[in-house]
């Protein structure tokens, strides 16, 4: 049976809907060994798969993992494919899982997506993860995190 | 709404599998009407030249439909769940440029939907509408494709979508039309086979050409083809692909040095009916790959070749249910948690579709639960598969009873599906069924158990007309599921690995359907050897089971 999985889930900035954190998905061999049988013999037995779409991200400022003495003044994403800026999104999440948009920064490269961080409002040190949403001008939506850590002063 | 992103992995690449599809059956349909049945409607007898531009209108105007009806759940269902994730209005999703590229085609498919509803026999205007309409159908599937959110080489890469895209339309979008025109006169369906064979030929061609684009773009090297999902899912098309081939290469030489007898033309339609469904497996896996980020972009962690033949040297199946007390258990773990360290420790930026999920940490005994369901499943299906051929022989009446092998299997899905609920878990069975997971399960094992009893008397005779496909259509739109669904879009090896597995046995269900509805269907030439070729699938299918391994 599906697990129960909601550790992470982040609250909501006011007035702004979350971007809810992915759903764990199940093994592949365990759960889908009824479903493949099924799948062999019949199709509408199918369990949904772990699932995919192409924009990946290529390169972070701050990286993936960093470990920073002081919030970085803005934040950027690469990614592999030509992103649609008007309907992507940047969330920083704090370490009270507390979500607070950016807004992102006019695009000067298709593939890259940034927003300035705002320097009245500094970061509390602890564990950050900024989190991505974009869409690929072909139309597939990915989303994603990026982990961060400010270094007590 | 959060049911809505749960499935929208799921749900955006089975639509769009269904969408290329529909897609593929308007432009071969319009091609079959314009370039085939309009122009050689005047060299064949009235009523069949009647008959032959019926056909080309009734195949634009069904396809048209479909595609229109698939285009637009596939790009509405990518408006909801960004409007659900941004919380924007209406007005500002619709100028997305995958929206646009949707409306161009849905209009397309309206102008060539109001042209076939017109009439059989379009004038001269409609003829250039038709053209048009197609010309545009095809820009727009093209700038919602890969290619226009490529950075690197667009044009070419635009390119080789398009040729790709009619090349599949010439040989396969347009195989429905020809199946209905095998029932013309035996001299007309001749004629029409002889001059789809030339538009196939061409499409083949185009079809290479696309392939060469998507090479140097998209793939990058042979060792993509194993190591990335993307390589591994073009891989399992070209193996369909080869298949297709052959099967259309059979029917160039039935069509063009063959006398086109009642009978041969029956052997044609047989193997034109096989492309149908293989055609559909291809395009699955197209409607499948558009959703993984293309090789070239994944250098990284990808599978090696010595993983993947470390992964399927064939070991001992496990045929003892694991138990904590198992040595083998812990030492399992140990090794599991160690990956799973060094994969934390690695820290790479991680994407992921709403709805696709994370794996969670791998645990030893789920490992060993599941590879011991794999194996007894697998030497269920061999027996399944060792009994019908002992059938196909002839020799052993008691045989023929081989479809009742299968409730062995739908037993023990129902049993060892759901371990933590009735028969062996505490959790009692009315309780169990509030989790929608199990209801699946236990569906899955009563439809095995119901296509048992069906095909068991499919071999009895007591079955006759159109029930009779039921189990092979159930192979074939099941392989073809498996190979729609969706993937890991970064290179998540074990996820990698599971799939690389399934993957043949996806093909193999398609090709053992095949074969079976052939064995049903005949002629007696072509159920001699189908009677062979699907218990042989189901051999592979088993054995493959049997060598399924995790870890």
């Amino acid at each position: 049976m599906r697990p129960a999985c909601n550790e992470g889930r982040a609250t909501p900035a006011p007035g702004r809907p979350a971007l809810p954190p992915t759903v764990p998905a199940t093994r592949p061999g365990r759960r889908a060994l009824p479903a493949l049988i099924a799948l062999l013999l019949s199709a509408p037995a199918l369990a949904p798969r772990p699932a995919a779409a192409h924009a990946v991200v290529v390169g972070s400022d701050p990286p993936a993992g960093a470990e920073l003495a002081a919030a970085p003044p803005q934040v950027a994403i690469r990614f592999n494919s030509r992103i649609d800026h008007a309907r992507s999104r940047l969330v920083l999440v704090g370490p009270e899982a507390v979500q607070q948009p950016l807004a992102l920064a006019p695009e000067r490269d298709p593939t890259l997506v940034e927003a300035a961080l705002d320097p009245a409002a500094p970061l509390a040190p602890g564990a950050w993860r900024l989190r991505w949403q974009v869409l690929a001008v072909d139309g597939h939506i990915t989303r994603g995190d990026i982990p961060f850590t400010l270094q007590p002063r | 709404m959060e049911s809505l992103l749960d499935l929208y992995g799921f749900l955006s690449v089975v639509l769009h599998a269904a969408e290329l599809v529909a897609r593929t059956a308007v432009l071969g349909g319009t091609v079959f009407w314009l370039g085939l049945a309009l122009p050689l409607a005047p060299w064949l007898p009235p009523g069949d030249a009647a008959q032959l531009r019926r056909i080309g209108q009734r195949a634009v105007a069904w396809a048209a439909a479909a595609g229109i009806g698939t285009a637009l759940a596939s790009s509405g269902l990518a408006v909801l769940a960004l409007g659900a994730t941004l919380d924007a209005p209406l007005a500002d999703l619709l100028g997305a440029d995958f929206v646009r590229a949707a409306a161009t085609a849905i209009a397309a498919m309206a102008v060539l939907l109001a042209i076939a509803l017109a009439g059989p026999e379009p004038g001269r205007w409609q003829r250039i509408g038709l053209l048009l309409a197609a010309v545009a159908l095809l820009l727009g599937a093209t700038a919602g494709s890969h290619a226009v959110a490529r950075t690197e080489g667009q044009a070419v890469l635009l390119a080789a979508t398009a040729l790709h895209q009619v090349g599949a339309a010439l040989w396969i979008g347009g195989l429905p039309a020809l199946l209905a025109g095998f029932r013309l006169s035996p001299g007309s369906a001749r004629m029409v086979g002889q001059r789809y064979s030339a538009f196939a030929a061409g499409g083949v061609g185009l079809i290479l050409l696309g392939i060469a684009g998507y090479w140097g773009g998209y793939i990058g090297g042979t060792e993509a083809l194993y190591g990335t999902a993307y390589g591994a899912m073009s891989a399992t098309k070209g193996v369909m692909f080869a298949l297709l081939l052959l099967l259309g290469a059979s029917n160039w030489l039935l069509l063009h040095r063959y006398t086109a007898s009642p009978r041969g033309l029956l052997r044609v339609r047989r193997f034109v009916e096989a492309e149908i469904a293989i055609g559909i497996a291809v395009l699955a896996v197209a409607g499948s790959l558009t959703s993984v980020p293309p090789a070239a972009d994944l250098p990284d962690d990808r599978v090696t070749w010595a993983e993947i033949t470390e992964r399927f040297t064939p070991a001992w199946p496990r045929l003892e249910s694991p138990s904590h007390g198992d040595l083998a258990i812990p030492r399992l773990q140990a090794q599991l948690d160690a990956e799973w360290q060094a994969k934390q420790a690695a820290q790479r930026p991680q994407a992921f579709t709403p709805g696709e999920g994370l794996l969670p940490p791998r645990n030893a005994q789920d490992i060993a639960w599941s590879e011991y369901n794999h194996h007894w499943s697998g030497i269920m299906v061999l027996l399944v598969a060792l009994a019908a051929l002992l059938d196909a022989t002839g020799r052993v009446p008691l045989a023929r009873h081989w479809p009742l092998v299968f409730l062995g299997l739908a037993a023990f899905i129902l049993v060892r599906s759901d371990p933590e609920a009735w028969p062996l878990g505490e959790i009692g069975l009315l309780d169990s069924l509030r989790d929608p997971e199990v209801v699946q399960h236990k569906l899955a094992g009563l439809l095995v158990v119901g296509f048992a009893v069906a095909e068991w008397w499919v071999r009895l005779g007591r079955l006759t007309g159109w029930p009779r496909f039921v189990f092979p259509s159930a192979m074939v739109a099941g392989g073809v599921l498996l190979l729609a669904h969706t993937h890991a879009i970064s290179n998540v090896k074990e996820a990698l690995l599971v799939e690389l597995s399934h993957l043949p046995l996806a093909v193999l269900a398609v090709v053992g359907g095949c074969a079976r509805f052939a064995e049903l269907r005949g002629p007696a030439e072509i159920a001699r050897w189908a009677r062979w070729t699907w218990p042989l699938c189901l051999l592979l299918i088993g054995l493959l089971l049997i060598l399924y391994r995790e870890a």
